[in-house]
């Protein structure tokens, strides 16, 4: 499961031959709001002729596709390739005109849904729910622009929205996304603590300079690691459920938490030392 | 007696055609001393000089006019760049252009090699006894390091400032000195700030430093004690502070930062990270201030920095150095002299001398610039002879020099992105195919090894 998603503007080479160097666990290719009406052609044959001839290998691939008039071409477009998407503004009843998009294209992809506006807050049970989709990921800026609220250092005006998209998440065990902040440095930190201690399984980037952050961040520490690590040790020698580790008591819960600690850190390929 | 104008100075000196005149790059792109001598000089109508300036930027535009009018026809330097490299490389010029290293420049000064008619060295502040500082006066440039051997050798040693004071901190002994002009301002201090001092934005050069950092802490190389240099660019400087970071988070000393010295080795310094700094050149204001004011941050003359004659070099004790690339080839030389298409942008500095003489030299490069790979088969220019690189990082992988056995072992059990030379050409091939051949134009000069043999020569670009 990843812990970075970067969004790559689908019209810039550059930025696309770099995009597999920046370490994020997941790829945007973004057809929506980076690229504007007139260029959304261009950008579209760009990004296919990147992915026959230069498709990132060992990192997850999606596509933000437009949820307008354009999205038939886009999904036409990225057909071919092993790639999956980001649906903008996702409601649910979006969602379930996929599936005849899908049918017509005979193309299924899957979903991860961008809650951007205050009434998709409203079915995000719903939207959770659907087989299509695999995550939620929470678009701020778009939503304080209806709400009214600011994106703040001190986070409080997306308090709720995170927790709720957080939660309904977790109920339909999808993964649950963290929108991007947006300024390249100032204030990052703070905001990934953030969405860390909520307890998010990942974060997207606007900037590639964010991602090293993001993925640290989101990443076990090496002291929780070698926590975890001796927990399942002593689990294994003792073969109970119960038992004490440097005066804290261990039960089943904890057993459970380090081993999901400890496979989360091998998919990232770090390294869990004896020595912590 | 104290010259306060520069014909009549013109009037006193010994000057003919023909003859070898020197400057030093201290005050970088911020040097207001080379252009009106040389232009009074090329107005006397003088023909054929040498100009060995120990570096040329783009502020010097005052060059290329006296190349047009033969006034210089020969050119021996450590660097050029802006309108001389331009004009070098679409022109050539009568005579030749020698490209020497920091080192090799000293060392051909002191042996006689490279003699120096009249040496014109800025000198922030003088005093009555000829005396000179550069960390004082209204225009201070830190360390005078790459003026010493001239202000020592040359037949005739002419001080140039702009502030004649009581100095506290002697680099240059008055009783080397034969004149002294005084003029209303010998540069300005902040254009040794041009090109340099920020850490990158550049997503790619941080990835770069990255790489860099991780390759250090695979092959274990820092350690209590341990030396290193790095210069001023952006991936340099990303590296120097997580260098320092490294440092400090796991509680180890350096024992000394050599070369061009930035705010981040003073920061350094100043938090206890590293117990010397040994400074032949500063590259921003806190250098300088720094150079002033703490003992333990030294100014050292070019010999003592990189002289291979000089047994007690400062680099011979260095343990890591970091530097860039326009090109490297499949024998892992290292181009920083031309770019691929035979435009001059810089020559070794001190490159090929830190190259040869650190333990561990890794070099830092993008695998892509400007649709143009980085890896070649074989470079435009040999700056450093690839015998004498370790290691090249860009952002997309890390090739181990075969020679180096022993870091190859090292890293065998690491996650570090490790591959071929030839790999990683390839891998640069990927995105911008496989370049057209470059046609070489007339030989225009040489690149002189830290030793003094040719160690390859320079063509002028087929316009």
């Amino acid at each position: 499961m990843a812990r970075s998603y970067l969004f790559i503007p689908a019209n810039v080479p550059r930025m696309l031959q770099n995009a597999d160097v920046f370490e994020a666990d997941a790829l945007i290719f973004d057809l929506e709001d980076a690229v504007s009406s007139h260029e959304k052609d261009e950008a579209r044959a760009l990004l296919a002729r990147f992915l026959d001839e230069h498709r990132p290998e060992g990192v997850e691939l999606y596509v933000r596709v437009n949820s307008d008039d354009d999205l038939e071409k886009d999904l036409r477009t990225i057909a071919p390739y092993d790639v999956n998407i980001v649906l903008p503004k996702a409601r649910s009843a979006a969602i379930g005109n996929l599936t005849t998009l899908f049918k017509r294209l005979k193309r299924r992809f899957r979903v991860l849904a961008l809650i951007e506006t205050p009434k998709a807050f409203f079915e995000l049970d719903v939207i959770a729910e659907d087989k299509m989709v695999d995550g939620l990921i929470l678009g701020a800026v778009d939503l304080l622009n209806e709400t009214g609220g600011t994106f703040s250092e001190d986070g409080d005006a997306l308090l709720f929205p995170r927790n709720k998209l957080h939660y309904a998440a977790r109920a339909a065990d999808i993964r649950s996304i963290d929108t991007p902040w947006p300024r390249v440095k100032e204030g990052l930190e703070h905001d990934i603590k953030r969405t860390a201690a909520l307890g998010f399984d990942g974060k997207c980037a606007i900037h590639p300079n964010q991602v090293p952050s993001i993925n640290e961040a989101m990443s076990p520490s090496p002291d929780a690691l070698y926590k975890a690590l001796r927990i399942i040790k002593k689990y294994e020698s003792e073969q109970t459920t119960r038992f004490s580790l440097d005066g804290e008591m261990v039960d089943k819960p904890v057993i459970e938490k380090a081993r999901k600690l400890l496979d989360k850190a091998k998919r990232y390929g770090m390294e869990v030392g004896e020595d912590g | 007696m104290v010259e306060k104008d520069l014909e009549r100075l013109l009037d006193a000196l010994p000057l003919e055609d023909g003859m070898r005149i020197s400057f030093h790059h201290h005050l970088r792109n911020g040097d207001d001393v080379l252009n009106p001598v040389l232009k009074a000089i090329m107005d006397r109508g003088y023909k054929h000089l040498h100009l060995k300036a120990s570096a040329l930027f783009p502020v010097h535009k005052q060059v290329v006019k006296a190349l047009k009018s033969g006034c210089v026809t020969d050119i021996t330097t450590n660097y050029v760049s802006g309108p001389v490299a331009d004009h070098l490389s679409k022109e050539g010029l009568e005579g030749s252009l020698t490209m020497q290293t920091h080192g090799g420049r000293a060392r051909s000064i002191i042996e006689g090699g490279s003699p120096i008619d009249i040496a014109f060295i800025a000198a922030p502040a003088v005093d009555e006894s000829y005396n000179a500082s550069g960390v004082e006066g209204k225009n201070p440039c830190g360390s005078l390091g790459y003026a010493i051997e001239d202000a020592q050798h040359a037949a005739v040693k002419v001080l140039v400032t702009d502030t004649l004071t009581t100095i506290e901190h002697v680099q240059i002994e008055g009783r080397h000195i034969d004149h002294v002009l005084k003029v209303d301002s010998i540069g300005d201090t902040s254009g040794i700030e041009s090109g340099t001092l920020a850490i990158s934005s550049d997503p790619i050069k941080l990835k770069i430093a990255r790489e860099a950092m991780r390759l250090l802490k695979a092959l274990d190389a820092i350690q209590e004690g341990v030396s290193f240099q790095s210069g001023a660019g952006g991936v340099s400087l990303a590296v120097t502070a997580m260098f320092n970071d490294y440092l400090k988070t796991h509680g180890l000393k350096a024992s000394f930062y050599s070369g061009g010295i930035t705010a981040g080795h003073v920061e350094a310094l100043e938090e206890g990270l590293v117990g010397r700094l040994y400074d032949v050149q500063c590259f921003d204001k806190r250098a300088i201030a720094s150079l002033k004011q703490n003992e333990a941050h030294i100014p050292i003359s070019a010999s003592d920095y990189a002289n291979p004659s000089n047994a007690s070099r400062v680099i011979g004790d260095l343990d890591i150095v970091l530097l860039g690339a326009s090109e490297v080839d499949l024998d892992f030389n290292v181009n920083v002299t031309s770019d691929s298409y035979l435009n001059l942008i810089g020559g070794s500095g001190g490159h090929s001398d830190t190259a040869e003489d650190s333990r561990l030299t890794i070099v830092v490069a993008p695998l892509i610039k400007a649709r143009t790979p980085l890896i070649q088969d074989r470079v435009q220019t040999i700056t450093t002879p690839g015998a004498h690189v370790d290691c090249v990082v860009s952002e997309r992988g890390i090739a181990v020099n075969p020679a180096r056995r022993d870091l190859i072992r090292s890293l065998e059990k690491t996650s570090l992105p490790i591959m071929s030379i030839e790999e990683m050409q390839a891998l640069a091939h990927h995105y911008t195919k496989r370049p057209a051949a470059v046609k070489k134009g007339d030989v225009i000069g040489i690149v002189e090894s830290r030793s003094g043999g040719r160690l390859d020569t320079i063509h002028k670009k087929v316009v």
